[in-house]
């Protein structure tokens, strides 16, 4: 099954998520916005398809949850359009209202999301209607507690955020802070298993309409991480620095420690698989490398796509 | 033959030119970047040949 005509899947990288485009000849909605630095393109995107569409307006952004690769963009795109609605999830609006970046997660995890405001909080259990259709706002916690996902029952479709992708899920987050995350994934995927999912729109990677096999992956993705949490722990301190390399693409091998050392997230991952701070911050680089995420060029690490 | 390129052509760098013409990343234009998903595999390795072409041409 194709997207419908009426939603336009954006498929952006692994620093920024995919952008949903809900429009019709009158409005348009964008589901996620993307990372901070990339905030220009995402702003091109959208004036681009307001070209295309003369009389269409930008009414609202909508996030799935909060992550910097998420929300990126909602600044730049606030202040490009002043009138525009912003809805997040309910349970994430009182640190967004005091824009406290610990609880926003963007000082653990060491990256960059400039400051933004809201307009309404998106309900677990409630309806939205965006354009021509009607969604469904479902809690989704695993990856982030507060993640919301949208089911558009008319034609079965879901924005999944980062609760489902082809090939797995989210980093769980909630683990590495001694708060429960593995229970909550796996009935996040008995949530979806639940639905009559035709067409899956997912926060990084492709669309995908085989959502048994999904599942079946990102259970099997599950079962691993749960059986061990350090495994959930190594996976989680490779992405971070994967992230932020993504973005830099090169850095001095003594920057990435000390970026390391700075980011608490690391702090807990190193708790985690006992390490010292020391320890991890040159595991982690090494652990990239080895994997194939990055090289090593003299004292430089580089981005390896 | 080369198996088709479907893939998405994203590298992480997405900043266009300062014409706003092709992606300094994976040289698409806008509107390539936006239709990505619905174009079909045979269309989606026609774009990456072309891309191959920008590519060499910059």
């Amino acid at each position: 099954m194709k997207s419908p005509t009426d939603i336009r899947f954006i498929e952006r990288g692994w620093l920024s998520a995919n952008n949903i485009f809900i429009f019709n000849e009158d409005e348009l909605h964008i589901v996620d916005t993307s990372y901070d630095s990339h905030r220009s393109q995402t702003l091109s995107l959208v004036q681009q398809h307001l070209k295309r569409h003369p009389r269409s307006q930008l009414k609202s952004i909508i996030n799935t949850h909060l992550h910097s690769d998420h929300c990126g963009g909602n600044a730049t795109l606030q202040s490009a359009f002043p009138h525009i609605k912003t809805y997040i999830p309910q349970a994430s609006c009182e640190a967004v209202k005091n824009w406290d970046e610990t609880q926003l997660s963007f000082i653990p995890t060491g990256q960059a999301c400039s400051r933004f405001q809201f307009n309404e909080a998106l309900q677990v259990g409630q309806q939205l209607t965006l354009a021509d259709r009607t969604w469904d706002i479902l809690g989704a916690p695993g990856h982030d507690p507060d993640s919301v996902i949208l089911y558009c029952a008319q034609d079965g479709l879901l924005i999944s955020a980062d609760a489902l992708w082809q090939n797995g899920f989210g980093t769980i987050f909630p683990e590495l802070i001694g708060e429960s995350g593995f229970d909550e994934v796996s009935q996040t995927l008995d949530l979806i298993e639940s639905l009559d999912v035709q067409l899956v729109l997912p926060g990084h990677g492709p669309a995908f309409t085989d959502v048994t096999r999904a599942l079946q992956i990102a259970r099997s993705r599950l079962d691993y991480l749960a059986q061990d949490p350090k495994r959930n722990a190594k996976h989680a301190a490779k992405v971070l620095l994967k992230f932020r390399l993504l973005d830099w693409q090169a850095i001095q091998l003594d920057d990435a420690h000390k970026w390391i050392a700075n980011t608490p997230l690391f702090n807990s991952i190193a708790k985690i698989l006992g390490m010292s701070l020391d320890e991890i911050k040159k595991w982690a680089p090494h652990a990239l490398v080895e994997t194939g995420g990055a090289r090593l060029s003299g004292d430089q690490l580089i981005n390896q796509n | 033959m080369e198996p088709l390129r479907t893939h998405s052509p994203c590298i992480n760098l997405c900043r266009m030119d300062d014409e706003d013409r092709y992606c300094l990343g994976c040289r698409r234009t806008l509107d390539e970047i936006a239709i990505w998903s619905e174009l079909s595999d045979l269309e989606k390795d026609a774009l990456w040949q072309a891309l191959d072409l920008r590519r060499q041409a910059s």
